[in-house]
C-alpha cells in the first residue's frame, strides 16, 4: 500500500503540473467508469491504470497508436484535439504514443511515413482510422504519400492489435457514401470483410481472421467516446462490450430520445413547429422539425459535447442522426437514412426519383378514392345501388360443365322463377329438360302467394329439387333422380 | 329486391361486437398513428401514444378471440339462409364459391349484368378477409419493432437489423397503416354501394327481407319479405 501511495503521489505531481486537481481527476475517472459501463468500484482500477501508464510514460513504454486519416474533413481530429484549458482528458491522450498522425504529428513527409512503417513492423499498435475509404477508380480516388488508401488500410490492419473507427465515415462511409457516391466511399469493416472474403487480406497481429474492430460513429466522433474507448482498450486491456454493429453497447445502446432533456415537452405535446417561434424560445420538443433522436442510439444527452458543455438538441438543433451507421449494409449511412433532416421521414428513392413515403401513400390513396367514386357512378348508372344487379341464374362455369355443376339445374330454374327473370338463351339450347322447366315459369310466377308458401316449405329443409320435381314434368323428375346421389356424395 | 335476405344468423352477436371493436380500434390507431408521425396540433402526444399502444393490444386480443371463436360459434355459411354451421367454414373454400372468381371480377368491372352466386363472402371478399389476420400480425410486429420497450427484443430486434434499422421499419409500419386504410375504403364502399341493408345488419342487427338461398341446392330458391314469413311461423 505504501508503494502504491508513493506512485500515486508521483502521479499527483504530474497532474498538478498540468493544473488538474486530484479531485477533478477522480471525477474524471468516475465519469469514465460510467461511460464504459463499469461500476463505481472500478474507479480505483481506472485511476491505477492511468497512473501506471503515466509512470510508464516516464520510462518510455507507451502503446503506439497510428492515426490514419483517409477521406475526411478532419473534423474528428479537430473534435479530438480541441483543448481550451488543460483538461484531464488530455492527460489520458498523452498516455499514448501517437506515432503517426498527419495533422497532429510534428514531423511530416518521408520520415513520418518511415515511423509508421516501423510501427507496423513492430506490431502491438492500435490503429485509429478517421474518414472514409475510397474504392472508386480502382482505389485511386484516395492516394496518400503516393499510395492507394486501400493498400494503406490493408497494410496497417494486417499487424494491428485493434482498429478503432473514429467517426461515421470510417464506420460505413458516412456522408461521403451518400448517393451518388462517385468515389466509392466505404467503411473499414465492410472493406476488410470483403477483402478477407476475396482472399486479399491476412491478419498477423493476433488471433482470428480480422483484428478487433471498434466502431465509434457520430459526425464528428465525440472525444469523450474516443477517450473512453481508448482507456478501455489501452489501459484496461480489453475490447468493450460491442453491439451487433461492433459499436460499444453502453455508448450506443439507448435512443437519444429516451434521455433527452426535452422529452417532457414531447410527452406533453409541446412542440416547435417553426424556428424563431415562441415555442422554440420556450425550449419545446423539436420532433416536428425532423429531430432524429427517437431513432438514433447514442448517449449524447448524458455525455454531451464540447467538454460536456452542451449538445445539439440542448443547443436548439434537431438531432440529425449522425450516430446512425451500418457497417453491414451499403446505402444505410446516416445521411441517406436521415435526409431531409427537417422532415420526419427519410426520402425514398427509385432510380433518380426521390419522394417522401407519405406522398406516395397519399397518391395511392387518392387514386383509390377517384377509382371508387368513378365505380360508384358506374354502379348508379347500371342501377345496382339498390340491392345490386339481379343474381345470375346459374354459375357461368356450371353452364359450361353441366355434368360437374355446383347447383342443380332445377335450382337455376327456380331462381329464375323467383326473380321473375327469363332463362338465358344458351340454357334453352341446353336440352329438353330446361325447356320444359321454362314452361313452368309463367305459371308459378302468376301464383304470387303460392311462391311464398313454396319458400317456407323449402326453408323447412325440404330439398328444392324435390320440390320442383313434384311440380314438374316427368322429364325433370328423372333429372332430379339422377342428381340426387351426386348431391348426397357432396355433403 | 335483388339482394339476398339479411338474417342475423349471418353475423351472430359476438362477431358484431368484434367487428365494432375492430372498427373503433382501427380508427383510433390510424388517427393516433398519424398524430405520432407528425403532431399536427399540440398537447396530445402522451395521450396519443397511450391510446395507440392500448388499442394495439385490444385489437390483437380481439383478433385472437375472433379466430378462436370461429371454431366454436355457428353462423350462416351463405347469405339468405337461417341455417348455421361452424363459422370457420364461411372462411374455408365453399362449394358455393367454386369457379366464381372470374365472375366476381367481371361483375365489378361491369362486364357482366348479373350478380354472381356465392357463399356469405364472395371470392375476392373472402381472400381480403383472410388476409386481414396476417396483415394485422405484420402491422403489430412492425409496431413492436419501433416501440422502445420491445424494439431490441428477439425477433423485433432481428427484424430491425434485417431491414437496416428502425428508420426503415417505421416506414414499413406507416405503409401497413395505409394498407388498412385502403382496405377500409374498399370494404366500406363495397358494403354500402348496393344499399344499406348489410351495414344495418352488421352494426345494428336489423334484419332485411330478400331472396332466399338454399345451401344444398347452392342457388336462390325463393323470397322472404320477413313479414309473410312471420305469419307463416
Amino acid at each position: 500500500m505504501t508503494y502504491e501511495k508513493t506512485r500515486l503521489s508521483g502521479f499527483d505531481t504530474m497532474l498538478e503540473k498540468r493544473g488538474v486537481s486530484r479531485r477533478r481527476f477522480l471525477e474524471f475517472c468516475g465519469a469514465l467508469a460510467v461511460t464504459l459501463g463499469l461500476s463505481e468500484a472500478m474507479v480505483p482500477s481506472i485511476k491505477q491504470a492511468i497512473a501506471d501508464t503515466a509512470i510508464g510514460k516516464a520510462s518510455g513504454a507507451l502503446t503506439p497508436v497510428i492515426w490514419l486519416e483517409l477521406a475526411s474533413c478532419t473534423g474528428c481530429t479537430e473534435s479530438f484535439a480541441q483543448v481550451d484549458t488543460p483538461d484531464v482528458a488530455t492527460v489520458v491522450l498523452e498516455l499514448i504514443s501517437l506515432n503517426y498522425s498527419e495533422t497532429l504529428s510534428a514531423g511530416a513527409g518521408f520520415s513520418l511515413e518511415e515511423a509508421k512503417e516501423e510501427t507496423i513492423q513492430n506490431g502491438g499498435y492500435i490503429t485509429v482510422i478517421e474518414g472514409a475509404l475510397m474504392e472508386g477508380w480502382d482505389g485511386n480516388a484516395l492516394r496518400i504519400a503516393n499510395e492507394k488508401g486501400t493498400e494503406i488500410v490493408l497494410h496497417a490492419a494486417s499487424n494491428t492489435a485493434a482498429i478503432i473507427c473514429a467517426g461515421s465515415c470510417a464506420v460505413d462511409g458516412g456522408w461521403q457514401a451518400a448517393v451518388p457516391n462517385p468515389g466509392g466511399a466505404t467503411g473499414i469493416e465492410p472493406f476488410l470483410k470483403a477483402e478477407l472474403a476475396a482472399g486479399n487480406f491476412t491478419y498477423t497481429g493476433g488471433e482470428g481472421d480480422l483484428p478487433p474492430i471498434i466502431n465509434v460513429p457520430s459526425c464528428p466522433a465525440n472525444p469523450e467516446h474516443l477517450v473512453a474507448v481508448i482507456v478501455d482498450v489501452l489501459l484496461l486491456g480489453r475490447v468493450p462490450q460491442l453491439n451487433e454493429y461492433n459499436m460499444p453497447s453502453l455508448i450506443f445502446g439507448e435512443y437519444i430520445h429516451d434521455n433527452c432533456p426535452r422529452r417532457g415537452h414531447f410527452e406533453n405535446g409541446e412542440f416547435v413547429y417553426q424556428f424563431g417561434s415562441e415555442q422554440e424560445k420556450l425550449g419545446y420538443c423539436l420532433y416536428p422539425m425532423g429531430c432524429k433522436g427517437p431513432q438514433t442510439k447514442s448517449n449524447c444527452p448524458i455525455v454531451r459535447w464540447n467538454r460536456r458543455v452542451s449538445w445539439c438538441v440542448e443547443s436548439g438543433a434537431p438531432c440529425a442522426g449522425c450516430a446512425q451507421a451500418n457497417p453491414e449494409k451499403a446505402g444505410f449511412n446516416w445521411v441517406d437514412l436521415n435526409t431531409p433532416f427537417l422532415k420526419r421521414f427519410k426520402n425514398l428513392r427509385i432510380g433518380d426519383i426521390v419522394f417522401q413515403p407519405a406522398t406516395l401513400a397519399a397518391a395511392v390513396g387518392g387514386i383509390v378514392v377517384i377509382a371508387l367514386v368513378a365505380h360508384g357512378f358506374g354502379m348508379k348508372a347500371t342501377g345496382r345501388t339498390k340491392g345490386g344487379a339481379p343474381f345470375e341464374l346459374e354459375r357461368a362455369w356450371d353452364r359450361k360443365h353441366p355434368d360437374q355443376a355446383t347447383g342443380a339445374a332445377e335450382a337455376a330454374a327456380e331462381a329464375a322463377r323467383v326473380q321473375g327473370l327469363p332463362l338465358p338463351d344458351d340454357e334453352q339450347a341446353g336440352g329438353a329438360d330446361n325447356l320444359s322447366t321454362e314452361d313452368d315459369v309463367p305459371t308459378s310466377a302468376d301464383e304470387g302467394p303460392a311462391s311464398v308458401d313454396d319458400v317456407s316449405t323449402s326453408t323447412d329443409d325440404a330439398p328444392t329439387n324435390e320440390n320442383s320435381a313434384e311440380n314438374d314434368a316427368p322429364t325433370t323428375e328423372t333429372t332430379a333422380e339422377n342428381e340426387a346421389p351426386a348431391e348426397g356424395g357432396e355433403e | 329486391m335483388a339482394h339476398l335476405a339479411h338474417y342475423r344468423e349471418a353475423h351472430p352477436l359476438p362477431f358484431i361486437i368484434t367487428h365494432w371493436v375492430n372498427l373503433i380500434c382501427m380508427v383510433l390507431l390510424a388517427f393516433t398513428g398519424f398524430y405520432i408521425h407528425y403532431p399536427f396540433f399540440g398537447g396530445f402526444m402522451g395521450i396519443a401514444r397511450g391510446v395507440h399502444i392500448f388499442c394495439a393490444f385490444v385489437i390483437l386480443a380481439n383478433l385472437v378471440f375472433r379466430v378462436v371463436a370461429a371454431f366454436f360459434i355457428k353462423s350462416a355459411p351463405t347469405g339468405g339462409t337461417r341455417e348455421v354451421d361452424y363459422d370457420w367454414k364461411a372462411f374455408a373454400p365453399q362449394k358455393d364459391n367454386r369457379h366464381q372468381l372470374g365472375a366476381w371480377i367481371k361483375y365489378y368491372l361491369f362486364m357482366s349484368k348479373t350478380h354472381p352466386l356465392g357463399g356469405k363472402y364472395g371470392v375476392p371478399q373472402k381472400l381480403a378477409y383472410l388476409a386481414i389476420p396476417f396483415l394485422l400480425i405484420i402491422v403489430a410486429f412492425t409496431g413492436f419493432c419501433i416501440w422502445a420497450p420491445t424494439s431490441a427484443v428477439g425477433p423485433f430486434g432481428a427484424f430491425n437489423h434485417l431491414v437496416g434499422g428502425v428508420v426503415v421499419t417505421r416506414i414499413v409500419h406507416y405503409f401497413m397503416m395505409w394498407v388498412f386504410i385502403l382496405f377500409t375504403m374498399l370494404h366500406g364502399y363495397l358494403a354500402l354501394i348496393e344499399g344499406l341493408a348489410p351495414a344495418k345488419l352488421m352494426f345494428g342487427r336489423k334484419e332485411h327481407g330478400g331472396l332466399v338461398y338454399d345451401t344444398k341446392a347452392h342457388n336462390i330458391v325463393g323470397e322472404d319479405d320477413l313479414h309473410s314469413q312471420g305469419s307463416a311461423d
